[in-house]
């Protein structure tokens, strides 16, 4: 099987750890970003950098996109009419017209969007789909999600507090896990808390308390939250309940490794990066295996669910939202 | 002191006696003049057993001047012995009453309960077990202080309680049994600050049609505060433990995890075939018991009052027809609880 030649855009944190995982998977990839800091991450990993869009693009099997949100439409489109596959971070746009653009020309074009929704590839979350999936869980009644984590730098996108500002990024991977496991979204409510437009200042604190009402019935409550310090590490729960019983997940609780003493997580083991298990899946896709465990209707879906919830904390009324034929 | 425990019929009747039984400085009185359908003589038999005064009837009774009693007759009697019970100068504490529509009939019998032992001078509690934990009083009064927490905006909780086996608090579905222990404890927290909107989901996956068995409750409080709370019947064999209430209060310095039983002990119970999870063992009955025996006669009282309960009531009530809209239901100005 030949190298995935994969154009990577945007050199952020992201992208670095894209960009190791594509490496990981065997891709060979070109690095394009507008913010200068393209060759000096390709450097490092020993990849090269491009000038242009285009240049990324020529010859290009997949593009990553690991740029801001708001360039995610013009690229994705790029990308679809030079018929190159889009792996794209979340959120798949900044609004569902964007989106549905995105999604609709991937599919008159015949050309895959994979959404990086990495929580699908967590452990806990992984699991949690599986057993779900057997049928262990029964039927679903309702679910509580919670995330709660420091954001280590400052807002520097542009997102106004109509729009969900920056909880928009923190309640995606909630309500991606609820759409899972759970389905499409017929009702959100949301009330949202904090100073949440950006551009806003590192160590800013807002929380989002979402209620989603599932199609086939099922509730799903999702508690969202940027913590104000670094400490306490980045938290997640969950609580599920089904006919058949309950799965529920602290990621406080112990794993393998716990050090105490000494500077707070010091080192540790968690299993395999999710990003190592989202690009591999991805690229075994691209390469012809089995379609990955989300595709373009999922990144729709994300952000119709949280533009809800963002017009619903804005006007104070929950929000019905049609249900849809899966796009892709 | 007198305690006097009214009727068998309650759910939880006979441990309350039986726990009543076991204070040191408690006398207690009992009277079940109904008697159960297949046990006419339930009453006598029983308060023989526990070595209670035994009273024929309710004449009988509060002649013997109770200084408190526990309310535990049959769903639908509560208020007109609660009545009595009042004007007799007794201290009264008595279980939530199950709504089962909007109609926020048991909100007016309740409210009617209320100024009756505010006009008698004595203290309406009600049985809202969880609000009594001494756990429950620490985070309420480190929150109060704002020192640790800093100010409480957003608060999340649980409480999964399965499905009860009485015939009206089973109708009354899970808004009905399990929302009133949760909202309480937000009541308290937030030391009785209105609720101003309510948005409510609820399904009945898990139970008889027209019931709903699990719901989702956000109520938004006048002071700005968020609550959001599942009240979903939980399953019926999990055990107390995995019932809760859990409660998580976010604060600017702080956030506080609170849970009302928390594991002590772990391990593998080979005979029931499960996972072991011992508690450190305060029955929150007992404890709540004791507080409100202990509180008689003193001027703050120990759990939620009538106040509280009716803010509570008057919370489910907008919850559930909100459950109905699909919208969220605005709670016009705090209205007064007495005029």
């Amino acid at each position: 099987m030949r190298e995935l030649e994969t154009a990577l855009i945007g050199a952020g944190l992201i992208a670095r750890m894209h960009l190791e995982a594509w490496i990981g998977a065997g891709a060979s990839v070109r690095v394009h970003s507008l913010d200068g800091r393209a060759a000096e991450l390709a450097a490092e990993f020993g990849v090269k950098a491009v000038d242009s869009l285009e240049e990324a693009l020529d010859g290009a099997d997949v593009v990553d996109i690991c740029s801001p949100t708001e360039t995610h439409r013009d690229i994705a489109l790029a990308a679809i009419a030079g018929g190159v596959a889009v792996v794209c971070e979340k959120p798949l746009a900044a609004d569902v017209a964007e989106a549905e653009e995105i999604v609709g020309a991937a599919q008159e074009a015949g050309v895959p969007v994979y959404p990086a929704h990495d929580i699908r590839f967590a452990p806990a979350y992984a699991r949690l789909h599986e057993l779900v999936a057997e049928g262990r869980l029964g039927t679903g009644t309702v679910a509580r999600f919670t995330v709660a984590g420091y954001h280590p730098r400052a807002w520097t996108g542009h997102a106004s507090a109509e729009s969900g500002g920056i909880l928009t990024d923190q309640l995606l991977h909630g309500v991606d896990i609820a759409y899972w496991l759970f389905g499409d979204v017929v009702r959100v409510h949301a009330l949202y808390q904090g100073d949440i437009a950006a551009p806003a200042p590192e160590g800013t604190a807002a929380v989002g308390t979402v209620v989603l009402t599932h199609a086939g019935g099922a509730l799903s409550q999702v508690v969202c939250r940027w913590t104000p310090t670094p400490q306490p590490p980045i938290r997640v729960t969950f609580h599920v309940t089904g006919t058949d019983g309950t799965i529920v997940h602290d990621s406080d609780w112990p794993q393998e490794i716990q050090v105490s003493g000494g500077p707070a997580g010091a080192f540790g083991y968690y299993g395999e990066s999710p990003f190592t298990s989202e690009i591999s899946e991805f690229a075994r896709a691209l390469s012809g295996g089995p379609q990955p465990r989300l595709v373009a209707h999922d990144a729709l879906a994300a952000v119709r669910i949280t533009q809800a919830a963002a017009r619903s904390a804005w006007t104070g009324r929950a929000v019905e939202l049609p249900v849809k034929g899966a796009a892709a | 002191m007198k305690v006097a425990v009214l009727s068998f019929a309650g759910r939880r009747a006979v441990v309350y006696a039986e726990l009543l039984r076991g204070m040191p400085d408690v006398e207690l009185l009992v009277a079940d003049p109904d008697g159960a359908p297949d046990d006419p003589a339930r009453g006598r038999s029983t308060a023989d057993r526990l070595g209670a005064t035994y009273a024929e009837g309710w004449e009988e009774l509060f002649a013997l001047r109770p200084d408190a009693v526990v309310l535990s007759t049959e769903e639908g009697s509560w208020r007109a012995l609660g009545e009595r019970a009042a004007e007799a100068g007794a201290h009264v504490l008595c279980e939530y009453p199950y709504a089962v529509d909007e109609t926020g009939a048991e909100a007016d019998e309740l409210d009617r309960l209320v100024r009756v032992c505010e006009e008698a001078g004595v203290r309406l509690t009600v049985a809202s077990t969880a609000c009594f934990g001494p756990a429950f009083a620490v985070v309420r009064d480190k929150i109060s202080e704002g020192e640790a927490v800093g100010d409480v905006k957003t608060i999340h909780g649980a409480y999964n309680a399965p499905r009860p086996s009485g015939t009206r608090a089973a109708r009354s579905g899970a808004l009905g049994t399990n929302a009133p222990q949760l909202l309480d404890l937000v009541d308290a927290v937030l030391g009785g600050v209105p609720a101003e909107q309510v948005y409510a989901q609820t399904n009945g996956v898990a139970a008889e049609p027209g019931v709903a068995s699990a719901a989702l409750v956000t109520v938004r409080y006048a002071d700005g505060t968020v609550a959001s709370l599942d009240c979903s019947w939980g399953a019926p064999d999990a055990g107390p433990s995995a019932s809760g209430p859990v409660m998580t209060f976010i604060g600017d310095r702080a956030s506080v995890d609170y849970t009302a039983s928390p594991r002590l002990l772990g391990g593998f119970d080979a005979l029931e075939r499960r996972a072991r999870h011992v508690t450190r063992g305060d029955d929150p009955q007992a404890v709540m018991l004791a507080q409100f025996v202990a509180a008689v006669g003193l001027e703050s009282g120990a759990g939620p009052d009538g106040a509280a309960a009716l803010r509570t009531l008057r919370v489910i009530r907008a919850a559930r027809e909100s459950a109905r809209t699909g919208q969220p239901v605005d709670l016009a100005g705090a209205q007064p609880v007495l005029p």
